[in-house]
C-alpha cells in the first residue's frame, strides 16, 4: 500500500514534529523517553516502523509499552505491560553503562554546538530567570549514543553561546579553565556520541561530528532556508539543506489523535474544513 | 512491639527541625508527603536543607513558605501542571535561598553512595558543562565549605583520571548527609516494612542513607501480611523508625494504585503563587487553620473520586491531564 501523506490543511506543527522526531527512532533500538511530545513521538514509532524498541522512563520504568499515555515519567501509567518497574539507580545505571541508544530531550536555549540550558535565563549568579534545571537532561545527553532536542524556534533560543550549558553538546568546556574542547576528549572511553538531531518548529538540523557544527537539514514545509538562518544569532550552515521535512502521513496521524493522545493533554488536533 | 513505631503527624513533624537536612520519597509530582509537609508548614519550621534527588511541587511549597534556606537537587517544576517553579525562581533572584546545582544522575548517585556508606561516589555524567564550572559552587561561594556544616561536604565536586582502566576523566561526588527522609507509600507493616506499588524510584536509597526515615503510608497492614511475600516488599522494617497511616496523604500528588496527581490543584497553585503575596494567600485557604481532614473535607468527595485510581490499571480513568 502506497504511503499516503497528509495535505498541509490536514495537521499542525506540533504533528509534523512528532512525526519527525518519531523517525529518528529505530528498531530494536533503546530510548530514553521524556515527558510530553517525545513520548507520543516514541510511542508512534513503537506503533509503526519500530515495534521492537525498547521504552526507559527516567523515574524506574524499563522496557515499557504502556496501554495509555503516561502524563509525565513517574506517572502510574508508566508500568503496565513493561519488561520490569524500578527506580532512578537502575535508569542511570543503564544509561552510563551505555545501553541507551537514543534519549529525547528539550532545552530553553541551544548553541551552534548543540550545547543546551534547561537551568536559567541570564548570569547564573544573578538570573533574570531560574528555570527547572538540569533534571536527566545531561545524564542521558552524556551516555546515549544519539539525542535529539525537540525545541521551540525563537531567535533569543538559538544562540552562540548558552547562558548556562546545562547539557553537554559537540564542544564543551574543560574544567577549571573552561576552554571549549570536543567532547571526545573529555568523555575517553565512555565516548559514544552527541546530540544527532535539533527537531524545532522551524526545521530539522543535525551536526558535523567532526567540527561539532550544527548544520540544517530539512525546513518545515513553507519555511525557507534562508529564513531559518536569519532566526539563529549564529552563522547557521545552510549549505547541506537536504530539502523539505515529510509530512506525517494520514496513518501517523490517525494513531497519535484517535490511540496515543485522543485527549489532546501534548498535541492539538487540527479542526478540519 | 508491634505499635512502637507508630507516631502522629505532629510529632512526625516535631522530628525535623529548624536545620535539619531533609529529603522525600516520589518523582516530581508522584507519592510526595503531602500532609507532612503542610504539617511543617503549620509549625513554621525553618532553616531546612532540603536534599532532593529531584524536586516538585513539596519544594515549592516548603520554600514559599520560608521553611528552606538550601536547596540541593536538580529540577523543580510541575512536569505539565506547572512549568518551572516558581516560588524557587522568585527567592533565587531575591537570594533569599541557596541552590546547589547537581544533575539528576549525580544526585542519585550521591544518595547510593550515602546508602551503601561510602563517603563519594564517581562517575561520568555532566562532564564539560557548567555545573562542574568552579566558580558555581554556591555553598562554597556562601563560605559553607569549611568542614564545619556536618551536611556540606568540603568540596562540590573534584575530578579524577580513571586509576585503574585509563577510561578517562572522573568526577567524584560527595555522598549525601541526611538527618531525615520522610516516605510515601502504600503500604507499612506495623513493624515497618515497606511495600511499595509501582516505580519505587529513589526510596530504598532515601530510607537507607538518612539518620531517620518516617513512613506515612496510605495504610498501615498487619506486618504477617507483607511477610508472607517477602519478595514483594521495598524496605526491610529495621531501616524505618516511625509509621504513621495517612490515607490520602499524598495529594495533591499521585500514588500509583491509589490515586492520580490532581492536576488542576497543581495548575491552580502554579498559577496563584507566582508572588509572594500570591503563596501567603494560597497557604492561608488551603494550609493554615487546617488539619489533614479538614484539608480533605474541603477537596470534598467528587475531586477525590475522580482522581481515584482504577484498582485494575491503577491510575484513573477520568483525571485526563487536567483536563
Amino acid at each position: 500500500m502506497a504511503t499516503e501523506y497528509a495535505t498541509p490543511e490536514e495537521y499542525g506543527l506540533a504533528d509534523l514534529m512528532c512525526c519527525a522526531s518519531a523517525r529518528e527512532v529505530g528498531d530494536n533500538e533503546i530510548v530514553f523517553a521524556g515527558t510530553g511530545l517525545p513520548m507520543v513521538a516514541i510511542m508512534l514509532a513503537q506503533k509503526t516502523h519500530a515495534p521492537n524498541l525498547k521504552l526507559i522512563f527516567e523515574a524506574g520504568t524499563l522496557d515499557g509499552r504502556p496501554p495509555e499515555l503516561p502524563t509525565s515519567v513517574g506517572d502510574a501509567r508508566c508500568e503496565m505491560g513493561a519488561s520490569r518497574s524500578s527506580g532512578l539507580n537502575d535508569a542511570f545505571s543503564i544509561a552510563q553503562r551505555g545501553l541507551v541508544d537514543l534519549g529525547f530531550l528539550g532545552g530553553a536555549e541551544v548553541d551552534e554546538y548543540g550545547n543546551v540550558n534547561t537551568t536559567c535565563i541570564g548570569d547564573y549568579l544573578n538570573p533574570e530567570l531560574r528555570l527547572t534545571g538540569s533534571g536527566g537532561n545531561p545524564d542521558i545527553n552524556s551516555f546515549a549514543r544519539r539525542t535529539v532536542f525537540i525545541m521551540v524556534h525563537e531567535k533569543r533560543r538559538f544562540v552562540p553561546n548558552v547562558s548556562y550549558i546545562t547539557s553537554p553538546g559537540w564542544k564543551v568546556k574543560k574544567w577549571p579553565g573552561g576552554e571549549f574542547v570536543h567532547r571526545r576528549e573529555l568523555y575517553g572511553a565512555a565516548f559514544r556520541g552527541g546530540p544527532s538531531a535539533v527537531i524545532s518548529t522551524a526545521g530539522v538540523f543535525r551536526f558535523d561530528e567532526q567540527s561539532g557544527r550544527m548544520y540544517l537539514d530539512t525546513c518545515h514545509p513553507g519555511k525557507t532556508p534562508e529564513e531559518i538562518k536569519e532566526m539563529c544569532q549564529f552563522d547557521l550552515d545552510i549549505s547541506r539543506v537536504a530539502g523539505e521535512t515529510l509530512p506525517p502521513t494520514r496513518e501517523e496521524l490517525r494513531i497519535i489523535h484517535e490511540v496515543l493522545d485522543p485527549d489532546q493533554i501534548f498535541i492539538p488536533k487540527v479542526k478540519k474544513g | 512491639m508491634s505499635t512502637e513505631k507508630r507516631i502522629t503527624l505532629q510529632q512526625a513533624a516535631e522530628i525535623i527541625k529548624d536545620g535539619s537536612s531533609l529529603t522525600f520519597s516520589g518523582f516530581t509530582i508522584w507519592r510526595r508527603p503531602f500532609a507532612l509537609v503542610y504539617e511543617l508548614i503549620r509549625q513554621r519550621r525553618k532553616g531546612l536543607h532540603l536534599i532532593e534527588v529531584n524536586g516538585g511541587p513539596q519544594t515549592e511549597f516548603l520554600v514559599g513558605a520560608g521553611c528552606v534556606d538550601i536547596w540541593e537537587s536538580c529540577w523543580v517544576g510541575h512536569e505539565l501542571y506547572g512549568k518551572y517553579g516558581a516560588n524557587l525562581s522568585r527567592k533565587v533572584g531575591n537570594k533569599e535561598i541557596i541552590v546547589e546545582d547537581y544533575s539528576h544522575a549525580e544526585m542519585m548517585f550521591r544518595f547510593a553512595a550515602a546508602a551503601s556508606g561510602a563517603a563519594y561516589a564517581v562517575t561520568q555524567t555532566s562532564l564539560g558543562t557548567d555545573i562542574h564550572n568552579p566558580e558555581y559552587d554556591m555553598l562554597g561561594r556562601a563560605g559553607m565549605r569549611d568542614g564545619k556544616h556536618p551536611h556540606i561536604a568540603r568540596h562540590k565536586y573534584q575530578f579524577t583520571e580513571d586509576p585503574f582502566f585509563g577510561a578517562g576523566s572522573q568526577v567524584l561526588i560527595p555522598a549525601v548527609k541526611l538527618d531525615v527522609a520522610v516516605l510515601c507509600v502504600q503500604q507499612v507493616g506495623e513493624e515497618g516494612t515497606v511495600r511499595v506499588n509501582g516505580q519505587y524510584y529513589s526510596d530504598p536509597e532515601s530510607a537507607r542513607a538518612a539518620d531517620i526515615t518516617i513512613v506515612v503510608a496510605e495504610e498501615i497492614v498487619p506486618e504477617e501480611y507483607l511477610r508472607r511475600n517477602a519478595d514483594q516488599n521495598t524496605i526491610p522494617s529495621f531501616e524505618v523508625d516511625y509509621i504513621l497511616e495517612c490515607p490520602f496523604g499524598a495529594h495533591p500528588t499521585g500514588m500509583f494504585g491509589r490515586y492520580d496527581v490532581d492536576g488542576n490543584f497543581l495548575k491552580d497553585f502554579y498559577g496563584r503563587t507566582r508572588t509572594q503575596e500570591g503563596f501567603d494567600d494560597f497557604a492561608k485557604e488551603w494550609i493554615f487553620g487546617q488539619d489533614h481532614m479538614s484539608y480533605l473535607e474541603k477537596l470534598g468527595w467528587p475531586r477525590m473520586l475522580k482522581i481515584k485510581a482504577n484498582t485494575a490499571l491503577n491510575y484513573s480513568v477520568r483525571e485526563k491531564g487536567g483536563k
